[in-house]
């Protein structure tokens, strides 16, 4: 027998608050009889989430033994994202999952929070003890490392855990794994990768793989961290994490659609993640797959329901592209759409009423709704009462503006949209990100599917131009420009291209006279534009032509 | 006739599931009655052989699930360093009851050293495993773990008879040498088997050993992990 394993003279039990979380009385009766005669003796019992949070609120709780499955409602994993997140459980107390499943399949769920242990039913007075007595061991053992954590006190837990190692070596995977993410957080980098490679050197484990990539993001090295996460993902197909991480590499390295791939394929594996729907769902926004966003934000939303990460934006991005996808489509689908993105926001607005702006916010997305189906006096009259709240509001977020903004040009109010839009820069010119924007909308104020006609056309001609074939090229852009007349990359485009036809027929000035005119259709161009430069050299070279 | 669109692996796989939560029920009522009519229950025959049954059937689906998942090839190895004395300990309580009730006497022999193996599918060979020597041991099981050759050597000992001639082997088994006529299918040690082989390190992967001797002077199943 090995002799470690002996009981404490002191009961490790005792001392413990326990909390006991099932929709089943017998199981909580029969669990408590369990605990005592373990030699517990502060055991509270509860039935559903609400009490438990509520009971975790107002004390002091060590160990949860929570079961999953709790009926309607919330299940015992949204029970341990609300605690962690709302940091009602200290890391040092123990959140043990009870289940009838195999625990992997409930990790694949989780994005963030991990329960400190699955306990698998049937479970017997003999096994709990052993179990949860380590676990207290271990809980107890690493207190004061966890303690600092509490604290935020990141280097003293860092040299707690140093101590630590050599001594402890029953816990070295739970010691090296903490010390990698502490040395993460207060970003030495260096010393990370040490602890991550030290592992590796003995040992090839997932974890370590997925902190060293983790840590080769951060520096940067791109292309280095998303070659180790394919190969991790291929030795290890069921481990979302790295689906996660290999997505952002790839967004780094300027390649979102592959990232969103990656995270499709997680999505499959996993629909549990909200967090992970959400971020494919602005990934696909962000790649113009408007189909696929959708069917994430409505994910999202759905998974929402009893989570803690549920917000307001989730149901506004749902009924936002659900709007972009039945603008201008009266067929069945379309109008079925238009339909849900009008639940979706009643809904919302329900759900959300605390929120002052939720009514402006869904009567904008609306109002677009009933104008990309034709029906303009809904839509007017819906615009005619934002008009109003909005001149009340003291300061316009950038995110109402710029989706009032969308309204504005799709019911036919284009100097305004304009207007508001200027208005935007001038108070946001310190944000790159909503400048961005703001620049985007004013170059493309259209649908998504002419927006995309538009794009098409846009490489249509940059494929003919770098064959040098002009005519077809000067033609491709013209078509593009008559769906975006604005665009400033397409307008300096067709200019370039012109530029080359005329240093061919020097003979036609008609040339010039249409780069002069498509010149000056950018003549309110702001400085800070991403093609301000680009706009000011060919002026120069127009003049040079001309004089 | 066939039905092209009934997959009946998945909904075999989804049964299987059904039934393996059931009897987990089940066996949570055991303990409890064991608990509450102690007296009368512990040395009751009729009451042990329907737990062990019970086990044995819970151990069978675990298996056969995992085995599904091996055939979809959604299984993979997820593993981590464990302190060994620990996980011994901790999956020989859940047998506990059972061994107390049939008279059995237990104990653990165990270095104290960290191993490198996936704890949940460890945990169904182990139960497995012992499950097997509580039905062939005379009245003693004695689990064992050392390092020997660079391998963690995990062991289940009894002082029954031993494995017969023809089931003492070293290596893996394939599923062709699954015999379904024989009534004895040794679906136990092929899971056991194909766990071990999900355990690699380098060019190394893990195997079972069958043999008899060992310190009960019975049967001797061993699981060797790189």
């Amino acid at each position: 027998m090995n002799q470690s394993d002996r009981k404490d003279a002191v009961n490790p039990f005792g001392k413990l608050h326990f909390l006991i979380v099932d929709d089943f009385e017998n199981f909580r009766l029969s669990m408590r009889q369990m605990l005592r005669s373990c030699g517990a003796d502060k055991i509270e019992l509860v039935g559903h989430a609400t009490p438990a949070i509520q009971y975790c609120t107002y004390n002091h709780v060590d160990v949860v033994l929570c079961d999953f499955n709790l009926g309607e409602g919330k299940n015992g994993q949204h029970i341990l994202e609300e605690l962690r997140h709302k940091k009602l459980l200290k890391r040092s107390a123990l959140f043990l999952m009870v289940t009838a499943e195999t625990s992997k399949e409930m990790v694949m769920g989780a994005r963030e929070y991990q329960p400190d242990a699955y306990l698998t039913k049937p479970i017997n007075r003999a096994m709990l003890e052993k179990r949860l007595g380590s676990l207290i061991g271990q809980r107890n053992a690493l207190l004061p490392i966890t303690r600092e954590i509490d604290q935020e006190n990141y280097p003293e837990a860092i040299s707690q855990c140093l101590q630590a190692i050599p001594k402890q070596p029953r816990y070295k995977t739970w010691l090296m794994k903490t010390l990698g993410e502490l040395y993460f957080i207060v970003g030495d980098m260096a010393h990370a990768q040490k602890v991550y490679d030290d592992v590796l050197n003995q040992r090839e484990l997932s974890w370590a793989s997925l902190g060293r990539c983790k840590v080769l993001l951060a520096n940067r090295n791109f292309d280095q961290a998303v070659e180790g996460l394919k190969t991790l993902i291929e030795r290890h197909p069921d481990y979302m994490e790295a689906y996660d991480l290999l997505a952002e590499g790839l967004e780094k390295q300027g390649k979102p659609v592959q990232a969103q791939q990656v995270l499709q394929k997680a999505a499959e594996h996993s629909p549990n993640a909200l967090l992970r729907h959400k971020h494919l769902a602005e990934l696909a926004g962000a790649n113009q797959d408007i189909d696929t966003a959708s069917q994430a934000w409505r994910q999202t939303v759905s998974l929402g329901t009893y989570s803690i990460h549920d917000n307001a934006d989730h149901y506004l991005s749902l009924a936002q592209s659900l709007s972009d996808l039945s603008e201008g489509d009266l067929e069945e689908e379309g109008t079925e759409r238009a339909a849900e993105a009008l639940n979706v926001l009643s809904k919302m607005e329900k759900r959300f009423s605390d929120d002052e702006t939720i009514s402006l916010k869904s009567r904008i997305v609306q109002s677009r709704v009933h104008s990309g189906q034709g029906r303009q006096r809904e839509a007017e009259k819906i615009l005619a009462s934002v008009e109003n709240d909005i001149k009340e509001l003291e300061e316009m977020p950038a995110d109402l503006g710029l989706d009032y903004a969308k309204t504005l040009f799709r019911t036919g109010r284009e100097p305004q949209a304009k207007e508001l839009l200027g208005k935007l820069a001038a108070r946001y010119d310190d944000n790159a990100d909503v400048l961005q924007k703001i620049e985007s909308l004013l170059d493309e104020p259209v649908g998504f599917r002419q927006k995309l006609e538009a794009r098409g056309f846009n490489r249509d001609g940059i494929k003919a131009f770098e064959a040098g074939n002009l005519e077809e090229a000067v033609s491709a852009f013209d078509r593009a420009l008559s769906i975006v007349p604005d665009h400033a990359a397409l307008n300096l485009n067709l200019v370039q291209v012109l530029m080359k036809q005329f240093e061919q027929q020097p003979g036609n000035r008609a040339l010039l006279t249409t780069c002069q005119q498509r010149l000056e259709r950018l003549n309110h161009l702001p400085e800070q534009h991403r093609q301000y430069r680009r706009y000011q050299a060919l002026i120069r070279k127009i003049k040079g032509l001309t004089a | 006739m066939t039905d092209p669109t009934i997959d009946f692996s998945m909904v075999l796989a989804s049964a299987v599931h059904d039934m393996k939560n059931s009897l987990g029920m089940l066996l949570n009522s055991l303990d409890e009655l064991r608990n509450e009519h102690e007296h009368t229950l512990a040395g009751s025959n009729k009451f042990n052989m329907l737990q062990y049954e019970a086990e044995r059937m819970h151990n069978d689906l675990v298996q056969l699930l995992g085995i599904y998942r091996l055939g979809e090839d959604n299984l993979s190895a997820h593993i981590d360093e464990h302190f060994v004395p620990d996980f011994l300990a901790d999956h020989l309580a859940r047998h506990t009851p059972l061994l107390e009730g049939l008279g059995i006497e237990y104990s653990i022999a165990a270095d104290d050293i960290n191993g490198f193996f996936d704890e949940d599918l460890l945990t169904g060979v182990l139960n497995n495993t012992i499950n097997n020597a509580i039905r062939y041991t005379k009245s003693r099981i004695r689990l064992t773990a050392r390092e020997q050759d660079g391998y963690l050597v995990i062991g289940v000992e009894d002082d029954g008879n031993g494995y017969p001639e023809s089931m003492q082997h070293t290596g893996t088994l394939s599923f062709k040498a699954l015999d379904f006529q024989s009534g004895s299918t040794s679906l136990g040690l092929f899971f056991a088997s194909s766990v071990a082989r999900l355990h690699s390190e380098g060019n190394r992967s893990g195997s079972i050993k069958l043999h008899n001797g060992g310190a009960l002077d019975g049967g001797v199943f061993e699981i060797w992990l790189p």
